[in-house]
């Protein structure tokens, strides 16, 4: 084996990724404090139950969402149904804790919808009859909202990909449309709903901000509560060791549906476009209304919401100080593409020119970094730190290093290169399989060197790429919450921690401000990226 | 001694770890020269080819090029750093580039070192692509990519030229054409060319001289007459599906004799003494149809070739004979009826295993 540049680099990446992971299962063999005796005894199972209630709930709704709005996009033609097609994956643009501040605003006891009724009807009581969407189905409503968007677009893709040879097989079999859907569409779309639902279990299960703003104790605010209230890294730490087994699970499940899913993607052959069906009068209706109510509840509810709060309080927008926030968020969203898409490109191209499957295999384990949630990565690294410092930096007697990594942009980047690793790299790596190697060796025949090939080749083939990468990563970060609000330097805040500040604060009003800048600059980033998104054939 | 143009000695050519073709050695006498090498799918056929476009290192043996070595097992010299062309079977363009871009970095990329130049556009017009310059690789059909990566490859003037299948997705109507003006442009421009080929015909009209790759080993390396009057071993005639393998008894200098057939005279080409049972090889044109023979064969098939029909004999030791006739002969034989073959049977050289 040859040790180059590009196994060095592959090996710094998995390293800086699998400290988060060492440190969690080297913590779990540690002594916590008596907090831990405390928890087991009490508050373990809740947090247990919670946790699953809350994936029960958000998977049901996710699939019902995501699925059925991708089957009326796929097969119907309606009015609008083109602007419905990449409507619908704006509430992306809506962190499920946004969701939360709305949802909670405008059903609270003389919230919006309060003022609605008394506004159209005049005074009453009207809180009675107002229903309350808060603790635990606040959180799923919250949660599944925003995040069946995942469903939603990987279903699309694979009704897009199915053959109109399937369907007319199924009309030649007598199957009616009912038959065929459970029979022919869902079975060969699994793959993809699978892979979908577990991407949202993933998000569910690391959910910080909706379902600590609700009170709900899950073990990911029990992670964040052990280490902020009762300051027991190693407790934390342990709890993280579940919530990953729990993870791990979901990690492999969803790789495993993914990979199956290669095999329903069309072949050059085979395929036939999909003929979709018109539907005119009442049917047209129900479906239009269908697809308008998801967009109204998922996207314009919370736009709406937001927008509504920071005109009758405009004292909070000219309070915001919005220059810098944005600067912040900036910055941290350029540093982070910047590196990630650096280390994505060195890796990505060390493992395509020398075909090395240790190297391969050092990348495959790069990219577990996206299975933990933000809380857990933030505290494992705060432990790997304070770990290091307090051994090998002690030993040294060199100068503590805690003050350049913990509460830190470096420290921020670096975890957030973690935590998006895989993101940038899977990125990269299919776009460089689109590239055939015989492509580069056609390079090098014409008198390329592997620099050339790099540079005037893959550099220019690969930019839509990148700048999709880039696009979501900037997506990710600006809409992350938690390791932000752990990891951030004093007086440092972001559109996200503003909103979470204010609304833990239950000063909602003063949270829609920043929530409001957030979703636009976020639906912004989406309308960007929708076109790759969508994209219905490979180019 | 003239030194070859290239020289591959000894070589075994692997591809992912594993070894394709053993200890292959065969010479390209002069430049401008055309080789064409035949063989089955997945035997290694395009290993050579990119092992000697220096993409496959090798453990043995030596590959010269204008008696300077490009591989041997303790060097290599790079691709980027030969003279050589390598068109790929599957589209290699850039997918990013317009076709015509594509083929301008082939023409730009590497200099000429004073050689005749090649003009690009004589290239683009024989190879008939004028229409599709302005379009992307994805925006072509598979024949008209092979075609656009083909004009590329010429365009850098190599020494060596390699082509992987060139012409295997263009389709049949326009095949002949470009094999016609390929052969012209590689003569013309006195461009020294290893073509592999699963088409033998394809082989036979554009090589000077074809190898034929079967079961891991170079088994002929000839004149593409000889390789097809001539074959060397039985797998070459299983390979070229040809003719077939008939029993027969050497029965004196210029004559066998076959049980179904009777005597067959003609001139050996290897010496078999009186009385040993071999194996003639019988290939379609060798046997003559006469309406008035008294020795009948059943037709059990008949394949209309346009210029001829292959009529399969049965005869009544249930062989199966291929009998080429052209095909404005008079009388048609439908399947199952009788067909007369004319004695006494003269083969021009008698080929025998």
């Amino acid at each position: 084996m040859k040790f180059n540049f590009w196994y060095f680099t592959s090996l710094i990446v998995s390293l800086i990724v699998a400290i988060p992971i060492l440190t969690i299962f080297f913590s779990f063999f540690e002594s916590t404090t008596n907090y831990f005796e405390i928890l087991k005894n009490t508050f373990l199972l809740e947090y247990i139950f919670n946790s699953f209630i809350l994936l029960l709930g958000v998977l049901i709704l996710t699939f019902i969402l995501g699925v059925g709005s991708a089957y009326m996009v796929s097969f119907y033609n309606f009015p609008g149904v083109n602007f419905f097609k990449w409507a619908l994956i704006l509430s992306f643009a809506v962190p499920p804790y946004i969701y939360a501040y709305s949802l909670t605003a405008f059903f609270e006891n003389y919230g919006t919808a309060f003022t609605i009724l008394k506004s159209l009807f005049g005074e009453g009581d009207y809180n009675r009859s107002i229903p309350k969407f808060d603790g635990m189905l606040g959180a799923i409503l919250s949660v599944s909202f925003s995040l069946f968007v995942y469903v939603y677009i990987l279903t699309r893709a694979s009704f897009y990909y199915q053959s109109q040879n399937l369907i007319e097989l199924g009309k030649n079999l007598g199957f009616s449309k009912l038959k065929s859907f459970t029979s022919i569409i869902l079975p060969s779309a699994r793959p993809a709903i699978v892979a979908g639902l577990s991407l949202v279990a993933m998000e569910t299960l690391s959910d910080f901000g909706a379902v600590s703003f609700f009170g709900i104790n899950t073990l990911t605010t029990g992670i964040y509560n052990s280490w902020i209230s009762f300051d027991d890294l190693a407790f934390a730490n342990q709890l993280s060791f579940y919530l990953l087994i729990f993870i791990f699970v979901l990690f492999i499940l969803e790789n495993f549906s993914r990979k199956k899913a290669r095999y329903h993607s069309p072949t050059k052959g085979g395929f036939k476009q999909k003929e979709k069906i018109n539907l005119t009068g009442i049917k047209s209706f129900m479906i239009f209304s269908t697809c308008a109510l998801i967009l109204l509840f998922s996207f314009l509810f919370p736009l709406s919401q937001m927008l509504y709060w920071t005109i009758i309080f405009p004292k909070n927008f000219f309070d915001l100080n919005f220059q810098q926030l944005f600067i912040n968020t900036m910055i941290l969203v350029f540093l982070s593409c910047l590196t990630l898409i650096i280390f994505s490109f060195l890796s990505n191209y060390g493992n395509r020119v020398s075909r090395s499957k240790f190297l391969s295999i050092l990348t495959t384990f790069s990219i577990s970094g996206y299975a933990i949630p933000g809380v857990i990565l933030a505290v494992a690294f705060i432990t790997f730190i304070a770990w290091f410092d307090n051994t090998v930096v002690d030993f040294f007697e060199l100068k503590s290093i805690k003050r350049i990594f913990i509460g830190s942009i470096l420290g921020l980047v670096l975890v957030y290169f973690i935590r998006f690793y895989s993101l940038a790299s899977n990125g990269i790596k299919s776009g460089y399989e689109k590239i055939n190697r015989s492509i580069d060796e056609s390079a090098y025949l014409i008198g390329y060197s592997k620099l050339k090939t790099f540079l005037n080749i893959h550099v220019p083939y690969l930019r839509n790429s990148v700048l999709l990468i880039t696009i979501l990563i900037s997506l990710e970060i600006i809409r992350e919450l938690p390791i932000t609000l752990i990891l951030r330097p004093f007086n440092f805040e972001t559109f996200a921690t503003t909103a979470y500040i204010y609304a833990s604060q239950d000063l909602l009003e003063a949270a829609a401000v920043p929530s409001l800048f957030l979703i636009i600059i976020a639906s912004f980033f989406i309308l960007l990226t929708s076109k790759y998104i969508l994209r219905d054939r490979d180019e | 001694m003239n030194k070859s143009f290239l020289e591959i000695k000894n070589v075994s050519f692997r591809a992912g770890g594993k070894t394709k073709v053993k200890n292959v050695s065969f010479n390209i006498e002069k430049k401008g020269d055309i080789i064409c090498l035949l063989g089955p799918s997945g035997v290694g056929k395009t290993t050579i080819l990119r092992t000697i476009a220096g993409l496959e290192k090798i453990k043995s043996g030596s590959i010269k090029l204008k008696d300077n070595i490009l591989s041997s097992a303790k060097y290599h010299v790079e691709p980027e750093n030969r003279n050589i062309s390598l068109s790929f079977q599957e589209n290699s363009l850039f997918p990013h580039y317009t076709v015509e871009k594509n083929i301008y970095l082939g023409a730009e990329a590497k200099k000429t070192n004073g050689k005749k130049k090649i003009n690009p556009k004589k290239i683009i017009k024989l190879l008939n692509i004028e229409k599709i310059l302005n379009k992307y690789p994805h925006q072509i059909s598979a024949g008209e990519a092979q075609r656009a990566a083909l004009a590329r490859s010429l365009v850098t003037q190599p020494d060596l030229l390699l082509l992987d299948e060139p012409l295997s997705n263009v389709d049949q109507s326009f095949k002949e054409e470009i094999q016609v003006q390929l052969k012209k442009i590689l003569n013309d421009l006195q461009i020294t060319t290893i073509v592999v080929t699963h088409d033998s015909y394809e082989a036979f009209y554009l090589g000077n001289k074809c190898g034929l790759i079967l079961d891991e080993k170079l088994k002929q390396y000839d004149d593409p007459y000889n390789v097809y009057h001539f074959p060397n071993s039985i797998e070459v005639v299983n390979f070229l599906n040809r003719g077939i393998l008939i029993p027969a008894k050497v029965t004196g200098e210029n004559s066998l004799e076959n049980l179904d057939l009777g005597t067959i005279k003609g001139n050996f080409i290897k010496h078999y003494p009186k009385g040993s049972d071999v194996q003639l090889l019988l290939q379609p044109e060798d046997l003559e149809h006469d309406d008035k023979s008294n020795l009948k064969l059943e037709v059990i098939d008949r394949k209309f070739r346009g210029t001829n029909f292959i009529y399969t004999l049965k005869t009544r030791s249930n062989l199966h004979i291929p009998v080429f006739v052209h095909s404005h002969h008079v009388h048609q034989h439908e399947v199952d009826e009788k067909f007369g073959i004319k004695r006494p049977i003269y083969i021009d050289h008698i080929v025998c295993f």
